[in-house]
């Protein structure tokens, strides 16, 4: 699986889309998750937790509090693939 | 013959999960259903078969106890507000009921359900109250104790109908693993100092994991009675406080309502949080089991399920730790504490 950043965003943006009920098409890659997509520390977890599921992650709950914008949750998840399934895997 | 397999419902909260914990150290092997949105990031990092299943789709539910010995039922409903008692009550009936029918479905040997010590009602004078002593109708003070005593009666129908069902009906739980911040989000909040006042009454504070190991005795208890409360230690919530500000150098609560005023705030801020399904600090439910608290005995589960408290001191640190290191509460001069 080598995906390019828009790839990662494109679902990163629909998770967030299901978690919220919202419409991806208004998810912006700067969109603040708290302030601006109205998401709790409990559709944090939960967006870790798709996310993992999805690609077979381990996640560390105490960073995914710290993610501020929809970019920031995509570059935390595409460290972790890099992390966890290697380069070029 | 191999080992045997255990079904966990609600495996993905914070009880059942300790129930896994406790199955796995103790060999067994284990089954866990999970919502479409479960947050499964702790669970899946245990060696679980993970299996898709609800409350609400009873043919994935008796798949799902297929091939399973016996079954732990972690998900009684915990209403989040206290404002829609029949609604609460419909959905914790249809729940148990649910679990009834498929276990009966499946030839389940043993049914063990997390239950709480709301279910306990008062003792007869001289004595502190124990399992014997669940209410003959439901009380009227709290709706969380009503939709628990309905949960109890639909597992009275199970028992009838031969299912074998050991009931634990435990007291608040403390300890690490509290993503949701249930009842630990009281002590999140202590510790960030957010906890803007309190009601005095007792509690019975209880070791997550004593609960979850009394489930794993309760699972080979050889004749089970079909009840235990497992009170863990019972403390006045003013003391309590007290000693946890002490403890983690934090500020108590200053305001002090009375259980009148308690009752109408924590209405009012559920009324307030419910459109955007909030969490309240202190919802009416916990309102209501502090100030209608008694002292219980946890005799008989001692003496079967061999449930012995763990120091209080112990528990709370470690449910602190944990949320502090999954930023979930301030770190605040962790190595000073203690009084």
């Amino acid at each position: 699986m080598n995906m390019d950043q828009n790839e990662w965003r494109t679902k990163v943006t629909a998770l967030i889309a299901e978690i919220r009920e919202l419409d991806a098409a208004t998810i912006m890659g700067e969109s603040r998750l708290r302030e601006d997509l109205g998401m709790d520390s409990l559709n944090s977890l939960e967006l870790l937790s798709g996310l993992g599921e999805q690609f077979k992650l381990d996640l560390p709950i105490e960073d995914a509090l710290a993610l501020v914008t929809v970019d920031d949750a995509c570059v935390f998840v595409m460290a972790a693939w890099k992390a966890q399934h290697g380069a070029g895997a | 013959m191999g080992t045997k397999r255990i079904l966990v419902v609600g495996a993905t909260g914070f009880v059942g999960l300790h129930v896994v914990d406790s199955l796995l150290a103790a060999g067994y092997s284990v089954r866990a259903t999970r919502r479409p949105r479960s947050i499964t990031l702790l669970l899946r990092r245990r060696d679980v078969e993970l299996v898709p299943a609800s409350l609400e789709d009873p043919e994935a539910l008796r798949a799902a106890m297929v091939g399973c010995d016996a079954v732990c039922f972690c998900a009684a409903h915990y209403p989040r507000y206290s404002l829609h008692p029949e609604a609460a009550i419909a959905t914790a009936t249809e729940g148990a009921r649910a679990i009834v029918e498929a276990a009966l479905a499946a030839g389940i040997s043993r049914v063990v359900v997390t239950g709480s010590i709301a279910s306990v009602g008062p003792a007869p004078e001289g004595r502190a109250a124990d399992e014997r002593d669940v209410f003959v109708s439901p009380p009227v003070e709290s709706v969380y104790g009503q939709v628990k005593w309905y949960v109890e009666r639909e597992l009275d129908r199970g028992r009838e109908r031969g299912l074998e069902i050991v009931s634990l009906m435990a007291g608040a739980c403390f300890g690490p693993g509290d993503l949701r911040l249930g009842t630990n989000g009281i002590l999140a909040a202590m510790l960030a100092g957010a906890l803007p006042w309190w009601v005095d009454g007792y509690v019975n504070v209880t070791d997550v994991r004593d609960v979850a190991q009394a489930h794993v005795a309760a699972l080979e208890c050889p004749k089970p009675l079909p009840r235990y409360a497992l009170p863990g230690r019972t403390v006045r919530v003013g003391a309590l406080f007290r000693w946890l500000a002490l403890r983690y150098q934090v500020k108590a609560p200053a305001l002090e309502l009375s259980a009148d005023d308690a009752v109408a705030r924590a209405d009012r801020e559920e009324r307030l949080a419910e459109p955007k399904r909030e969490r309240v600090l202190w919802p009416r439910e916990l309102v209501d089991l502090v100030t209608h608290g008694r002292r219980v005995s946890g005799t008989a589960a001692l003496r079967d399920l061999g449930f012995a408290p763990a120091e209080v001191g112990e528990t709370f640190d470690q449910a602190a730790v944990w949320l502090v290191t999954n930023v979930l509460a301030p770190a605040r001069r962790r190595e000073e504490r203690r009084p």
